[in-house]
């Protein structure tokens, strides 16, 4: 099942490594990356698709805990499934 | 100032007096400043060592443990100590010096790209590429070692930096930022499930002590009377003379406490994880209990077991808030009985040395309030099962990584954070070789470190498992060929003592105990003792397999 992240973080040289990382560790498969740095430079705006049978939110609640990780959502689909 | 100066100022403004490290090329400046600095250096002798002997002083004193190594092969010997304290959750900081910035990235000589390596086994990592960042990053490396879950962060500096000038900056201490905003919304739910709990138990690991906890978790205990069991870090969290304590629970667990666990209706886990150490076959742990969880870390709620009632933030706030009279008379004289029924027999037959006897003297033997620092191994499991100890700060053992090594400059550390303390390095003669360099720092320094080894001449936990599970294949488990541990430690003007009979041990311990400085015990044993009980893989928690089996 693929899931999609909107991830806000600073912009930090090794950010994308470490949200990388975690997602390869956590038995999460990338399906997709997008980065784009925000207007005042100061963060960066990810979207992370990934694909995996198991529940989303272990990943979800790793990468929020990242230092560098501001903001984290799950699009909209993805927040109806957990809530169904 | 320069930046190197301007580090050791800031560690300082930190309240560190105690760093461990190894010097190199791209290090140098700031062991130039420390040449100057009121802050006391030991040197270890070996970067791993360092960073064990750090984690052994923060581990032992609630402090941030502090260690230093150079880029490259300096910065790589620290990795193995940075995935312990990660999984040990051990506020450390690393600082490593890296090659100057112009020849960064070009192979240069000592050049590893250590914040890369560091990924996966810290919680952050930095990479100061100014002298103005250095100050507020050492800051935020402090506030996010010792914050929420602590853990280690690395923070890699070049050269250049180092030698950079800076005008002394303003800087404060940041205050420990808790990422976790404690909610007691599910208080009175937690409440009623203990209050209507036939068969309570509180399941007690690292995370009560590491919240300062520790009062509110005997009140808590005192208020709602429930049978306890803890993980390898929650041992010594309850008061030695709870009557309802059944000990560590999980493959080498206690039988009481395993079979009690199994059979509880509700399970209050405090400041644990359900490691698979602990839970054996996941699917058949505690087959019939609800779960309140409380934890600082969101990622461990509901990452294996889900919990009906789950609190995060400071267990000091939510041990009180939950605490509900619970009327389970027939369950705790049950877990009185599992107790009594399962305890420990000493009555070894034979002359030769019992390891669990040995260590139950030692533990008798011992001054209150030592530090038992172990290795990892047989004698590790040995320690947990038959000594006692009064807080967890005096158990220090690698659980989650389970590091080999560990214990001999892990000692060293905690020494040095409290040096009113006995502490006792108890290893096996596989883990002692790890690390054994490290008798060159307690020499140096004069530390009067007492160190036990039990020596079965083997791989002693490996062995056990080739016996049960690999048709008796020894495989690479034989060290019949260990040296001479006295004559080892006597080059490094350690004195020493080696036994082999069981009429010797109390005799050897009153001499090591009297002894004013360092002193090294070599205890023969027989190398098919193993150690039981051993819940098999895959197996649930009460399939325990018992020395009779």
């Amino acid at each position: 099942m693929n899931h999609t992240l909107t991830i806000t973080t600073n912009n930090e040289a090794s950010v994308v490594e470490r949200l990388l990382q975690v997602t390869r560790y956590r038995g999460y498969q990338l399906a997709g990356l997008q980065l784009e740095p925000l207007t005042e430079c100061a963060g960066l705006s990810v979207t992370l698709t990934v694909c995996s049978d198991k529940p989303i939110h272990l990943l979800t609640s790793q990468l929020h805990k990242l230092y560098d990780v501001r903001d984290l959502q799950l699009v909209s689909a993805d927040i109806a499934a957990l809530r169904a | 100032m320069k930046g190197a100066e301007l580090l050791l100022k800031v560690l300082q403004q930190h309240g560190v007096d105690t760093i461990f490290g190894y010097p190199g090329g791209a290090i140098m400046p700031i062991y130039d400043a420390i040449y100057a600095s009121p802050v006391k250096h030991y040197l270890c002798r070996h970067e791993q060592g360092g960073a064990f002997s750090a984690i052994g002083y923060a581990r032992s004193s609630g402090k941030v443990g502090v260690c230093l190594a150079t880029s490259g092969p300096g910065a790589t010997n620290l990795i193995t100590s940075l995935a312990d304290a990660m999984l040990d959750s051990v506020p450390l900081v690393a600082i490593t010096g890296q090659v100057s910035q112009a020849v960064m990235g070009t192979d240069a000589f000592q050049e590893i790209d250590v914040l890369g390596l560091s990924l996966s086994v810290t919680k952050h990592s930095f990479m100061v590429r100014s002298v103005d960042e250095l100050a507020s990053t050492l800051t935020d490396a402090f506030a996010i070692a010792r914050s929420g879950r602590p853990g280690p962060v690395l923070v890699d500096i070049p050269k250049d930096v180092q030698l950079a000038e800076i005008i002394v900056p303003e800087f404060a201490v940041k205050p420990v930022q808790k990422a976790i905003n404690t909610s007691l919304a599910q208080s009175a739910q937690a409440r009623q499930l203990i209050s209507n709990a036939q068969k309570p138990m509180a399941y007690i690991g690292g995370g009560v002590h590491m919240a300062g906890a520790m009062p509110q978790l005997q009140e808590f205990l005192a208020a709602c009377p429930m049978p306890s069991v803890t993980t390898l870090k929650g041992m010594g969290s309850v008061a030695k003379d709870n009557p309802y304590y059944l000990g560590m629970l999980g493959m080498h667990g206690t039988q009481a406490a395993n079979l009690a666990v199994q059979q509880c209706d509700l399970l209050v886990c405090l400041g644990a994880r359900f490691d698979d150490r602990v839970t054996g076959n996941l699917q058949k742990f505690a087959p019939n209990a609800k779960v309140i969880h409380v934890d600082i870390d969101p990622a461990e709620i509901n990452k294996v077991r889900f919990a009906q009632v789950s609190f995060l933030g400071d267990m000091r706030q939510i041990l009180p808030a939950i605490a509900s009279s619970t009327d389970c008379g027939d369950w705790l004289a049950h877990c009185s009985s599992l107790k009594q029924q399962h305890g420990w027999r000493y009555d070894h037959p034979g002359e030769r040395i019992y390891a669990p006897l040995m260590l139950k003297q030692l533990s008798e033997r011992m001054p209150d309030n030592s530090v038992v620092c172990c290795d990892v191994g047989q004698h590790q499991m040995w320690v947990a099962q038959h000594m006692r100890f009064s807080h967890p700060r005096n158990h220090l053992s690698s659980g989650g990584l389970g590091t080999m090594g560990f214990g001999l400059p892990a000692a060293i550390g905690a020494k040095l954070a409290r040096p009113q303390d006995t502490v006792i390095a108890v290893s096996g003669d596989g883990s002692f070789m790890m690390n054994v360099q490290e008798l060159g720092t307690i020499k140096r320094f004069r530390l009067p470190v007492k160190i036990v080894i039990v020596d079965n001449q083997r791989l002693g936990m490996v062995k056990q498992w080739q016996q049960l599970f690999f048709d008796e294949r020894y495989s690479e488990t034989d060290l019949s060929d260990n040296p001479d541990f006295v004559a080892l430690a006597a080059a490094f003007a350690i004195p020493g003592h080696c036994i082999t009979r069981k009429d010797e041990v109390e005799s050897a311990l009153e001499a090591m105990f009297t002894w004013p400085g360092p002193y090294l015990l070599h205890v023969r044993i027989d190398e098919k003792d193993n150690v039981w009980p051993l819940v098999p893989p895959g197996a649930a928690n009460e399939d325990m397999i018992m020395e009779s089996n």
